[in-house]
C-alpha cells in the first residue's frame, strides 16, 4: 500500500525543492478534492498490457517493486525501486514549450543488507519530456534518465537503477497472474468513497540479475512485489501515517495489509487481501485487520521509535490467522531528510512460511500534519 | 681596527633624529604626507577595484549558481533545446540543468532573470531554488505555474515589492504579469535574480525551442571535457564559473592596471618628495653629521640615522595612508559606483578590506621614503669630515660636468622597452618604459637646467637680481633637479595622460561625427524589437527618406572573453558610408558572407583582412573578412555583417535599431513622433528616438565620466608634486638666508630680494615645466601607440592638449614662484639679516 | 669736523635684559682706520649694526658723511648700504655660484645697470687686491685668505665713505690675517674712506690708527 507514502514523499520532494516544509501540509488540504482530475470509481476491469503503462489523466501513479535477493553465496538482501508519476495541474492551457510541466517523474531505489545492517539509497526527478524522463501509455516503460523499468514482450519487468553505492540490474518474472485489490481494483483508503484508486499487485516474481556494489557485481536470484496504483485523491485530512506490509507466501499465497493511523494512533482504515495458492482472494473490511507490535527499535539518528517487529491479525473466513513479521535487520529506516523526504521505515521482513517488506510512516513526525 | 658600531652610538643617533624633528616638525609632517596620499590613492584604487571585481565575479557565480560547467549560448539568440538530452546524457556528465536567461526589468528594477526547471536545478544549482511563502493558500504546484516568480531580496527591494504581489516584468520585448511566490534564499545579498519555471520563460517572453545555458553537474570533469566540444549545438561554448568571471575580469583588466598604474605614480611622487626634503635636510646638516664623525660615529651612523627617519616617515605616512585609503575607497565606491565611473560593472559593490594589498602598499610606502632617506644619507655620508666642517656651505661648483650619459642611457631604456609586445595582454613593457623614461627624464633634470640657463648665465645682466637667480639655478642645477624631481615626474604624466585623454577624445568625437551621418535614430530597448511589420510600417512614415535597421546582438567568441557585438546591418545603399574603414576592404569570394571586422576585434582575435573565420552563430556560414573598421564605442570588438545574409543565416528578422535619412524639408522631431505613432502599443515605451547631437553628446559625456577618475588621480599627483615643489624650495630658500643677509648688507633691498626669489622661483617652475612637458610628450606617444592598443585594442592620431600644456606651465611657473617668494620673505626677515655672522 | 662717521650719545639695551652700553660717541675720519676691541657679549656687533642701519639704536644719532641714519626709512637706508658703506665680514660670503668678477661687482651692479662698467670697476678691484687674473674663477677655487681679500675688494669696489669689517680675519691663519690686514689698511687709506674693524685679535688691533674698547659705559680710547 505504498499510495499514501508515495503522496508524502511526493509533496515532500516538491517541498524540498522550495526549501520549505510548510507546503507540504497545505498541498495535501489543498489538493484533497482536485479538479479537473478524473475520480476513481468502482465498476472498471484492468485490460494488460495497457493497465502496465501510464494512465498520465490521473493525478499520481507508480509502479513499486520490494522483494528478497540472494546472492550466490547465500546472502540475502533487501531491495525496493519504485517509479511515480504525477500531473501536477489538470485543465491547463496546452502546452507550447517543451519544457512545460505536464507530467513529473520521480524515482526512488533502496537496498538493504544484513551484513553491513545499513540501508542504502537513492533518487532521481525530472520533468517528463526529451526523451530523457517519461512513462510510457500501453505498456510499462518509465524511464528518469538512467533509471528504467519496463516490461518485455514476453512479460518480464526489467529494473535498473544506479544510486550512490549501489546499482540494481534486475529482471522480475511474474510467475502469477495480476492480483486486483479491492474490489477488482477500486481500493478505498478513507472513508469518503473518493479517497480511493485503482491498484493491482503482481506477487510472487521471480527475480534473478545482479547488484552491484563498491565496482563488485554480485549475481541475485529473488522473490519480487510489484505494486501499481494510480490515483487522482490522496490521504484523508488527519491521517498521521500507516502501516503496510505486502508477503510473498512460501505456499504461493500472497498477502497484503494495510492500516492507517490517526494522530491519536488509532486505526483510521484498514483493508488487504490474501489469495491463496489456489488463486482464491479473501479481502479484507478495515475491521479484519489487526497490526500489534511485538518490538521497538529506536533510530539513534532521528530518535523515531518504530513498531518493526509486529503481529498482524487478519480474519480469513477460516478464522484469524497470525503473522509475526520479523525485520530483516532492525535499522532500515530512510533518513533522506538531506535531499528533502521524509523519515520512514521501509524494510524487508520475514514471517512464518512467507517474506515481504513493510513499511512504517508517520513515527518520526506525523505525515501529514 | 673596526669602526665603531652604530650600535653603541644609538643614544646620540637618537638625539641627533628627535632634534631634527622638534626644529622642523612641519618638515617631517609635510613629507609622511605625501607618503600617505600615495598610499592612500594606490591602496584605494586597488580595494575598489577588488571590491568592484569581487562583487561581479559573485553576481556572475549567484546567476550562475556555482555549476561545475556550462554550456552557454554565444548570442541572445540562444541555442537549439533539444541540444539538451544529448549534452545531458553525454559522458561524465551527472546531471544538466536548462536554462533559459534574460534581462529583466520590473518597477525599475533590472535583474536577470532565469527559467529553470527546479527540479534540475535543485541539482545541478541549489543556490538559484526557490523558497514559497508560506500560507495558506500556497500549494506545491505553485512551482510549476507558469506565473509564478521568485526573486531574490535585492531584486524585491529593487522592485519596491513584496511576496504575493503581481508585477509586470519586462524581458525580450514582452511585458508578462507574474506573482511574487517566494525568495531566493540562498541568493547572496546585492544579486538581482529573478527565477520563473523554465516552460513559463519559454512560452511568456517568446523564447520557444531555445536555451541561453545549460547548467552541468560533473560526474567525471575529464570524460565531459573530452566528449562536450562534439556534442555542442550551433552557437553554444562551454564555460565555467571562472571562464565567465574572466570575461569581466578580461574586459576591464586593462582599464583597472592603468588606475593602479596612475596611483602608484602619485606613490612614486611622494617618493620623490622624501627625497628632496631629505637631500636639503641632509645637506643641510652635513656639517652637524661631520662633526659627529670627527667625534667618532661612523659612516654607516649617518645613514642609519637618515635611513630611520625615513623609516618613521614611512611607518607614519603608509599607515594613514592605509587608513585614508579604506575611507577613500568606501566613500569613492558610494559615490561613483565599483568601476569609478569606467562603465565596467553595474551594481553596488561591498567594500572588502584586503590584507595582502595593504601589506603590499605599507611595503611600498616605507621602500619610496626609505629609498629617498637613504640615497642621500650615503651621499652625504662619503664627504670627508674635515672638508665638511670647513665648507662655509654648499660646495657648489658652476663649472662643474653635469652628467648626463644615465639619462640617456635611461632614456634609451625606456624607448626599447615601451616597443616590446604586452604580457598576458597587458602592457606591461609599456609601463616599464613609462617608469624608465621618467628616471631618465629626471637624471635629465640638472643637465637640461644647464642647457635652458646656459644662454642666459653666459650673457650680461644687468638687473642684480635676474643675475643672481640665474647664476643660482645655472650653477647649482642638482639643487633644482632635487627640488624638481617629483614635481617633473607628475607633470610629465600629467601631460602624457592629458594628450592620450585628448587624443582619444578628438578621435572618438571626429570618429562619432562620421558615424552619426543619419538624421534620427531610433533604438528598441530591453530586448523590445521591430518585427518586419513595424519596420515596414516604421520605413512609411511621412519625411522618411531612408530607414536602415540594424540588430545588435553580444556574440561570445572565446568562454573567457568578453562577448563582442555582433552588427547586422544593410551593407548596400545609403548605410553603407556610415562605417568608417580602416584601410582598403578586398573583395570577399562569392559564397561566403563579407564580415566587418573592427579594430578592436581584429586586434583580440587576429582577424585580418581576406581571412576566413568562424562565427558561432548559427549554421556553417562562411565568413571572410572584408575589411577592417574604426569603432571606440565596443572595447570588446565588433562585426558587422549585411542585414540580409543575417536574416539568412539566423532566421531572425527582428531588428531593434534603425537609423533614419529625412526628407528634405522634413522636421526630426515631427518625423519621430510620427514613427511613434507607428509603433505596436507595447513598443512605444520600449523605444528610444534621438537624433545625432544628442547622441554625441551623451557619448562624449559617457567617455569624459570614464575618464573623471584618471583625471582626480592625476590631479593628486600634480598637487603632490606641487606640495614638493613648496617645501623644497622653502626648505632651499631658508637654507640660504646667511646669503640673503650678506646681500641685504651689500645694500640689496627687500624687494629686489624678493624679485630675485620670484624669479628664481619662475625660473625653476618653467624648467620643470619644460622638462615635464618633453618628458611627457614622450610618455604620451608610449601611452597612445603602446599602453592604448594594448590595453585596449584602440588606435588613434596624437592631438596635443595645448590648452593644458600652457595651463601647467603657468601654473607651475606661478606656483614656484609664489611658493619662492613666501619663504623668502621668512629668509629675508630682520633676524635672518643678522644671520651673516653665524657660521651655522 | 668732517667725520665720515660720526656717532654722538648711542645707548643700546638688549630688550628686557641688560644695558649693552650707553652715551658712546665715536667719530672716524677720512682714511683713519679704527679698531674696536672689547670681551665677548659686549655688543660689537651690535654697535656695528646700528652704524649700517640694520638695528636700531634706544638713544643717540649716527651721521654717515654728514646725514643723520635715524630719520631714514628702509629704503633709504638700502640706498645708503648700497652707496656708501662697504660690508667685510669674517665668513667671507662670496656667493659660489657666482664668478669671482661678479661677487666683486655686486655692489657696482647695484647702483649702475651697465654691466660693463661693473665688470671693469670689478677687474680693477681684483687687481688691486692682487687676483687680477682670478676674475673668471669661483669661491671653490679660493683659499681663506684669497676669499677675504676678494671680500675686501667688494667692500671697496664702489668706493663706500665708510667701510665696516667684522672680525675680518677671525678665519685665517696668523701670516695670512697679517697680510690680508695690510692691504685692508692700504686700500682704506688710499681709498680715503673711513673705516670701523670690530675685533678680538691684537694683531688686528695693531694696523689701526685707534684702538677703541667697548665697555657699557661708551668707547675708551686705549693708546693714541
Amino acid at each position: 500500500m505504498p499510495l499514501f507514502l508515495t503522496a508524502a514523499r511526493l509533496t515532500a520532494a516538491l517541498a524540498a525543492l522550495s526549501l520549505a516544509a510548510a507546503p507540504v501540509v497545505a498541498a495535501a488540504q489543498a489538493t484533497a478534492a482536485p479538479r479537473g482530475y478524473p475520480v476513481v470509481r468502482p465498476g472498471i476491469a484492468f485490460r494488460f498490457p495497457a493497465d502496465h503503462g501510464a494512465h498520465p489523466a490521473y493525478r499520481t501513479e507508480w509502479w513499486y517493486a520490494t522483494g528478497w535477493l540472494r546472492t550466490a553465496d547465500g546472502h540475502d538482501l533487501g531491495f525496493q525501486i519504485t517509479f511515480f508519476r504525477v500531473r501536477p495541474k489538470a485543465g491547463a492551457t496546452p502546452a507550447r514549450s517543451r519544457f512545460a510541466p505536464t507530467q513529473l517523474m520521480f524515482a526512488h531505489a533502496a537496498l538493504s543488507d544484513p551484513a553491513t545492517g545499513r540501508l542504502l539509497h537513492g533518487e532521481r526527478a525530472a520533468r517528463a519530456g526529451f526523451g530523457l524522463a517519461g512513462a510510457r501509455i500501453g505498456d510499462a516503460d518509465v524511464t528518469i534518465r538512467d533509471w528504467r523499468l519496463r516490461r518485455l514482450p514476453d512479460g518480464r519487468f526489467v529494473v535498473r537503477a544506479a544510486a550512490p553505492g549501489f546499482t540494481l540490474d534486475l529482471t522480475l518474472r511474474p510467475t502469477q497472474p495480476p492480483l486486483a485489490q479491492g474490489l477488482n481494483g477500486y481500493s478505498r483508503k478513507g472513508a469518503r468513497p473518493a479517497e480511493a484508486s485503482y491498484y493491482y499487485s503482481l506477487p510472487h516474481l521471480a527475480v534473478t540479475g545482479a547488484v552491484t556494489r563498491q565496482g563488485r557485481r554480485a549475481p541475485v536470484t529473488g522473490q519480487a512485489w510489484l505494486d501499481r496504483e494510480w490515483s487522482s485523491d490522496y490521504l484523508a485530512p488527519g491521517a498521521a501515517g500507516w502501516d503496510w506490509t505486502g508477503l510473498n507466501l512460501d505456499d504461493g499465497g500472497a498477502l497484503m495489509a494495510f492500516r492507517i493511523r490517526g494522530k491519536d494512533g488509532r486505526t483510521m482504515w484498514a483493508g488487504g487481501s490474501l489469495r491463496h495458492p489456489d488463486g482464491t482472494i479473501e479481502r479484507f473490511t478495515p475491521a479484519d485487520v489487526h497490526f500489534r507490535p511485538l518490538g521497538w527499535w529506536t533510530s539513534r539518528a532521528t530518535g523515531a521509535r518504530y513498531p518493526v517487529a509486529q503481529e498482524l491479525s487478519v480474519r480469513l473466513r477460516a478464522g484469524i490467522r497470525r503473522f509475526r513479521l520479523t525485520p530483516l535487520f532492525a535499522a532500515q529506516e530512510l533518513d533522506a531528510r538531506g535531499s528533502g523526504l521524509p523519515v520512514y521505515w521501509e524494510g524487508a521482513v520475514r514471517t512464518q512460511g512467507g517474506r515481504g517488506y513493510l513499511e512504517l510512516t508517520g513515527y518520526q513526525a506525523p505525515l501529514a500534519m | 681596527m673596526a669602526e665603531p658600531g652604530v650600535v653603541s652610538a644609538r643614544l646620540a643617533l637618537g638625539w641627533l633624529i628627535a632634534g631634527e624633528w622638534r626644529a622642523h616638525p612641519a618638515r617631517f609632517l609635510l613629507t609622511a604626507l605625501a607618503i600617505a596620499v600615495g598610499v592612500a590613492l594606490g591602496f584605494a584604487v586597488h580595494l575598489i577595484n577588488g571590491s568592484a571585481l569581487a562583487s561581479f565575479d559573485g553576481a556572475v557565480r549567484g546567476v550562475n549558481g556555482a555549476a561545475d560547467l556550462a554550456v552557454r549560448a554565444t548570442s541572445p539568440l540562444g541555442f537549439d533545446e533539444r541540444a539538451y538530452p544529448r549534452l545531458s546524457l553525454a559522458p561524465g556528465v551527472a546531471d544538466a540543468s536548462p536554462v533559459v536567461s534574460l534581462p529583466a526589468q520590473a518597477n525599475g528594477a533590472r535583474f536577470t532573470l532565469l527559467g529553470l526547471d527546479a527540479i534540475r536545478a535543485a541539482a545541478v544549482t541549489p543556490s538559484l531554488i526557490g523558497a514559497q511563502a508560506r500560507g495558506p493558500d500556497a500549494s506545491t504546484d505553485a512551482l510549476f505555474d507558469d506565473d509564478g516568480l521568485f526573486l531574490s531580496r535585492t531584486t524585491l527591494a529593487a522592485a519596491h515589492a513584496k511576496t504575493g504581489d503581481t508585477i509586470t516584468v519586462a524581458a525580450n520585448g514582452r511585458r508578462v504579469r507574474l506573482r511574487i511566490i517566494g525568495l531566493l534564499p540562498a541568493v547572496a545579498e546585492g544579486q538581482a535574480i529573478g527565477v520563473i519555471d523554465i516552460a513559463a520563460a519559454q512560452e511568456s517572453f517568446g523564447r520557444l525551442g531555445r536555451l541561453d545555458r545549460l547548467d552541468l553537474r560533473l560526474a567525471d570533469a575529464a570524460a565531459a571535457r573530452a566528449a562536450l566540444p562534439d556534442l555542442l549545438p550551433a552557437g553554444s561554448v562551454i564555460a565555467s564559473p571562472d571562464t565567465v568571471a574572466q570575461q569581466g575580469e578580461s574586459l576591464s583588466r586593462a582599464y583597472r592596471v592603468n588606475l593602479d598604474m596612475l596611483a602608484l605614480v602619485a606613490l612614486l611622487t611622494g617618493g620623490f618628495l622624501v627625497y628632496s626634503a631629505q637631500s636639503l635636510s641632509v645637506a643641510r646638516r652635513l656639517r652637524a653629521f661631520a662633526l659627529l664623525r670627527t667625534l667618532g660615529l661612523p659612516r654607516s651612523g649617518i645613514v642609519t640615522a637618515v635611513a630611520v627617519e625615513g623609516l618613521a616617515i614611512g611607518l607614519v605616512g603608509a599607515g594613514v595612508g592605509l587608513a585614508a585609503g579604506y575611507g577613500l575607497a568606501s566613500v569613492a565606491l558610494r559615490w561613483f559606483g565599483g568601476d569609478l565611473g569606467g562603465g565596467y560593472f553595474r551594481g553596488d559593490a561591498g567594500l572588502a578590506f584586503q590584507p595582502l594589498a595593504a601589506a603590499g602598499f605599507l611595503g611600498l610606502g616605507l621602500a619610496a621614503a626609505l629609498l629617498g632617506s637613504i640615497l642621500p644619507a650615503r651621499a652625504a655620508a662619503r664627504a670627508a669630515p674635515a672638508a665638511a666642517l670647513k665648507a662655509s656651505g654648499d660646495p657648489v661648483d658652476p663649472r662643474a660636468r653635469v652628467p648626463w650619459k644615465p639619462a640617456v642611457a635611461l632614456l634609451a631604456a625606456g624607448g626599447v622597452a615601451a616597443l616590446l609586445p604586452p604580457i598576458a595582454a597587458l602592457p606591461l613593457f609599456g609601463f616599464a618604459g613609462i617608469a624608465l623614461l621618467l628616471a631618465g627624464g629626471i637624471a635629465g633634470m640638472p643637465w637640461l637646467a644647464r642647457r635652458l640657463l646656459g644662454p642666459w648665465a653666459r650673457r650680461n645682466i644687468a638687473s642684480v637680481p635676474r643675475l643672481l637667480a640665474i647664476r643660482h639655478l645655472h650653477g647649482a642645477p642638482g639643487a633644482a633637479a632635487t627640488a624638481l624631481c617629483g614635481m617633473v615626474a607628475s607633470t610629465a604624466l600629467m601631460i602624457a595622460m592629458a594628450t592620450m585623454v585628448t587624443s582619444f577624445r578628438g578621435a572618438v568625437d571626429e570618429w562619432l561625427g562620421e558615424v552619426l551621418a543619419a538624421d534620427l535614430y531610433l533604438r528598441a530597448e530591453g530586448g523590445a524589437g521591430f518585427d518586419p511589420a513595424t519596420q515596414a510600417r516604421l520605413a512609411a512614415t511621412p519625411g522618411v527618406s531612408a530607414l536602415a535597421f540594424s540588430r545588435q546582438l553580444p556574440l561570445t567568441i572565446r568562454a573567457d572573453r568578453a562577448p563582442l557585438t555582433l552588427i547586422a546591418r544593410p551593407l548596400t545603399g545609403p548605410s553603407a558610408r556610415l562605417l568608417v574603414p580602416v584601410g582598403r576592404p578586398i573583395a570577399v569570394p562569392p559564397g561566403a558572407i563579407a564580415v566587418w571586422v573592427s579594430e578592436p576585434a581584429q586586434r583580440l582575435y587576429g582577424w585580418n583582412p581576406g581571412e576566413a573565420i568562424r562565427l558561432p552563430v548559427a549554421g556553417n556560414a562562411r565568413f571572410v573578412v572584408a575589411g577592417i573598421w574604426r569603432d571606440y564605442a565596443r572595447q570588446a570588438g565588433a562585426v558587422v555583417i549585411d542585414a540580409a545574409a543575417y536574416t539568412r543565416i539566423t532566421g531572425d528578422a527582428t531588428r531593434d535599431e534603425a537609423a533614419a535619412t529625412l526628407a528634405p524639408g522634413a522636421r526630426a522631431d515631427a518625423v519621430g513622433r510620427g514613427m511613434r505613432a507607428r509603433l505596436p502599443a507595447g513598443l512605444r515605451d520600449a523605444v528610444s528616438l534621438a537624433e545625432p547631437s544628442t547622441l554625441r553628446s551623451f557619448a562624449l559625456d559617457l567617455f569624459d565620466r570614464s575618464f573623471a577618475v584618471t583625471y582626480l588621480l592625476e590631479a593628486v599627483a600634480i598637487l603632490v608634486g606641487l606640495a614638493g615643489v613648496a617645501a623644497t624650495i622653502s626648505a632651499q630658500t631658508v637654507a640660504r638666508s646667511r646669503e640673503f643677509g650678506m646681500l641685504r648688507h651689500l645694500g640689496v633691498s627687500k624687494r629686489q630680494l624678493t624679485a630675485m626669489l620670484a624669479q628664481e622661483g619662475a625660473l625653476l617652475g618653467l624648467v620643470g615645466a619644460v622638462a615635464g612637458v618633453l618628458l611627457g610628450g614622450v610618455v604620451s606617444q608610449v601611452l597612445i601607440h603602446v599602453v592604448n592598443p594594448q590595453s585596449f585594442n584602440f588606435t588613434m592620431e596624437t592631438r596635443v592638449p595645448v590648452g593644458t600644456v600652457l595651463g601647467v606651465i603657468a601654473a607651475l611657473v606661478a606656483a614656484a614662484a609664489a611658493t619662492a617668494v613666501i619663504a623668502g620673505r621668512r629668509a629675508t626677515a630682520a633676524d635672518a639679516v643678522l644671520a651673516v655672522r653665524e657660521d651655522w | 669736523m668732517s667725520a665720515l662717521l660720526a656717532v654722538r650719545g648711542l645707548a643700546k639695551s638688549v630688550p628686557g635684559l641688560r644695558q649693552l652700553f650707553a652715551g658712546l660717541d665715536l667719530a672716524v675720519g677720512a682714511g683713519e682706520l679704527v679698531a674696536i676691541v672689547g670681551e665677548s657679549g659686549v655688543g660689537k656687533s651690535t654697535l656695528l649694526n646700528i652704524i649700517a642701519g640694520l638695528d636700531e639704536a634706544d638713544a643717540g644719532e649716527v651721521r654717515i658723511a654728514g646725514d643723520l641714519l635715524g630719520p631714514l626709512d628702509e629704503a633709504a637706508r638700502t640706498r645708503l648700504r648700497r652707496e656708501r658703506i662697504g660690508f667685510v665680514f669674517q665668513a667671507f660670503h662670496i656667493l659660489p655660484y657666482l664668478t669671482l668678477r661678479q661677487n666683486v661687482g655686486l655692489p657696482v651692479a647695484l647702483v649702475s645697470p651697465d654691466p660693463v662698467a661693473a665688470n671693469a670697476r670689478a677687474e680693477a678691484m681684483l687687481a688691486r687686491v692682487g687676483l687680477g687674473d682670478r676674475g673668471d674663477g669661483y669661491a671653490r677655487d679660493l683659499s681663506g685668505g684669497e676669499l677675504q681679500r676678494v671680500a675686501i675688494a667688494r667692500a671697496l669696489v664702489h668706493r663706500p665713505a665708510l667701510i665696516l669689517a667684522d672680525e675680518p680675519t677671525g678665519n685665517l691663519d696668523p701670516d695670512t690675517a697679517a697680510r690680508v690686514l695690510a692691504l685692508f689698511a692700504d686700500a682704506v687709506r688710499e681709498g680715503g674712506a673711513a673705516a670701523v674693524i670690530v675685533t678680538h685679535s691684537e694683531a688686528t688691533a695693531a694696523v689701526a690708527d685707534r684702538v677703541l674698547t667697548l665697555t657699557p659705559h661708551g668707547l675708551v680710547e686705549t693708546h693714541g
